[in-house]
């Protein structure tokens, strides 16, 4: 009995230690986003709000140093884009992911196996393959690289993760109410959008999320086929990062930080409600 | 009746037709045309400035296998040997994961109910928050004036910075970091599919601990570390993102390889032929994946995607 409660508590302290593990390099951007050492971000000076400053574009001392700042505006325009990008992607790929789950879901046809490993085969591709496929298919076919060459490159594989969100609602789904629908009379459209849809909307919503925090992160397929005007903000954050480690680069992340978490917490919890 | 039962049929054909049209053509024109350009254009001859000449050519294959000998195109081992590096990177992260995934998710599905949901929830949460910030705040801690160095000689337990960033070390560190939450959440699958009588009646029938974890508790868990060592080993193979902010130059992935051949280098055949090196090794161990499930024929396995849902 010792033995086993001794065995618990090491695993307890290792469970805490390994939130510590996911948690701690997070923090630290943010309390150092706080830190006004221009010189060596990770030794405490003091408290500042200027990086916060500098990136929404208001006077601080550090314009000065010009060193340290790189222009808003593209930081600005590349935000605005992955907006652009996230928001056309997720409508697009909702549309077609749920269309092929309900597919796949509801009728029996020949090509149904077919379509099941088309909507995986992208999520076990490695990003860099599906991004020089991509690469070489828009340049030999003339498209010109640019938000709508970014925006098709989301579309094929944001298709799958919503198919997939989608067919798992699906799966959970109560069929009787759909065939009892259709014995009292509706037909297929009616009982399509009174029945299935209302109740796969959380799947539909889900899916959309995913798509959107998704696209809006995707930096390995963008960089790729993203021309020179049109990077996005991971792009743009990695192209800061390759020039050198800045202290606003941490105001920028911990923004960024601070709505994934919002994003994924409304989803999350949308999610644990509606089960 | 008949009349009406066709009708229905004929109905039921358009509505699939309308939701499948728009898929189809998509997926084939921007997904399936693409990989198979990619697969010809592995098979040219790149062009001088650039571009491509469309005459066939193994040379690409050979560059990299060892057989290409002519003026321009020449074998090179190198190639290969960034290949394998980068299969010991990837099967060094996987190993990395399983042994700091495997505890936690024990630990989590031995929790009551609903503080279980709440942890899962905190241990995926990471996978929303953008790639690039996460692999900055690894710079930040490896960096020689960075946070661990700091605090290491603060403390004075070394005399000056370690060099962590820019090595294997730093690599592995960051691969493992992103990809916890693919790990996690198959692992944690089959764990809390665990029968507890059994590990009882083994404990029991007099085994000890360690026999208990590898006779009842290893093998009844065994989906879930093949699951998530896939869904963790085939991102890492190809990544080149992480080798190039943590990697520095001193740690090249056949990633890096093909972002230069397409970027800097431009040779676009040689490069397709780099990802199809690549993409081969994915697909085969999928197979090998999909028969050993096959063979074993057990309910409830699924492709490994299905759990963890991420690339």
């Amino acid at each position: 009995m010792r033995r086993t409660s001794w065995a618990r508590a090491i695993l307890s302290a290792y469970g805490w230690l390994f939130l510590a593990f996911i948690y701690a390099p997070i923090l630290l951007i943010v309390v150092f986003s706080f830190n006004s050492n221009p010189v060596n971000m990770m030794i405490w000076q003091e408290f500042t709000l200027d990086w916060y400053r500098t990136i929404f574009g208001f006077p601080t001392k550090l314009n000065e140093l010009t060193l340290y700042v790189e222009s808003t505006d593209q930081l600005y325009k590349a935000v605005f884009n992955s907006l652009r990008v996230a928001v056309t992607t997720t409508l697009i790929s909702t549309v077609l992911g749920t269309a092929v789950a309900l597919a796949v879901a509801r009728f029996r046809f020949r090509l149904r196996s077919f379509f099941r490993a088309l909507m995986f085969m992208p999520m076990i591709m490695p990003d860099i393959i599906l991004g020089i496929a991509l690469l070489i298919f828009f340049v030999s076919f003339g498209f010109g690289l640019g938000l709508h060459t970014i925006i098709i490159g989301h579309t094929t594989f944001l298709t799958s993760y919503v198919f997939i969100v989608v067919s798992a609602r699906l799966a959970d789904m109560d069929q009787s109410l759909e065939e009892a629908s259709a014995d009292l009379g509706a037909d297929g459209w009616t009982t399509f959008r009174r029945v299935t849809l209302p109740m796969i909307a959380p799947g539909v919503v889900g899916g959309a999320m995913l798509a959107f925090i998704i696209s809006m992160d995707d930096l390995v397929i963008t960089y790729f086929i993203s021309g020179v005007d049109s990077t996005t903000l991971p792009v743009h954050i990695y192209g800061m990062l390759r020039r050198g480690i800045k202290p606003e680069i941490n105001a920028i992340a911990t923004v960024m930080l601070v709505f994934s978490f919002a994003v994924a917490s409304i989803g999350l919890y949308l999610r644990s409600r509606k089960r | 009746m008949s009349g009406t039962e066709q009708h229905a049929k004929r109905r039921t054909k358009i509505l699939l037709a309308a939701l499948l049209v728009g898929p189809t053509l998509f997926l084939v024109v921007f997904f399936l045309i693409p990989l198979t350009i990619m697969l010809v254009y592995s098979w040219l001859t790149p062009g001088v400035y650039g571009g491509v000449e469309w005459t066939f050519s193994h040379l690409n294959y050979g560059r990299i296998l060892g057989w290409a000998n002519t003026r321009y195109e020449k074998f090179d081992p190198t190639y290969l040997a960034i290949f394998f590096q980068s299969v010991r990177l990837a099967a060094t992260t996987v190993l990395a994961s399983l042994i700091v995934c495997y505890p936690a998710a024990f630990w989590v599905a031995r929790m009551p109910e609903k503080r279980r949901q709440f942890f899962i929830f905190l241990i995926t949460l990471p996978f929303f928050i953008s790639l690039i910030v996460r692999l900055f705040a690894w710079v930040l801690i490896l960096r020689p004036t960075g946070f661990l160095n700091q605090a290491l000689m603060g403390l004075g337990l070394i005399g000056q910075p370690l060099e962590i960033i820019y090595t294997d070390v730093a690599v592995i560190i960051g691969m493992t970091y992103v990809f916890i939450p693919f790990m996690f959440l198959p692992l944690y699958a089959s764990i809390e599919k665990l029968d507890e009588s059994l590990i009882e009646a083994s404990q029991d029938l007099g085994a000890n601990r360690i026999q208990t974890f590898l006779r009842v508790v290893l093998p009844q868990t065994l989906p879930g570390i093949i699951g998530g060592s896939i869904i963790v080993f085939i991102p890492s193979l190809g990544n080149f993102i992480v080798p190039s902010v943590l990697g520095g130059a001193k740690v090249v992935m056949t990633g890096n390889l093909i972002e230069q051949q397409f970027l800097s280098a431009r040779n676009w055949p040689f490069g397709a032929a780099l990802g199809m090196i690549v993409m081969t090794a994915v697909l085969v161990l999928l197979l090998l994946y999909v028969r050993a499930v096959s063979r074993e024929d057990r309910q409830g396995v699924t492709l490994p995607v299905a759990h963890g849902g991420a690339k």
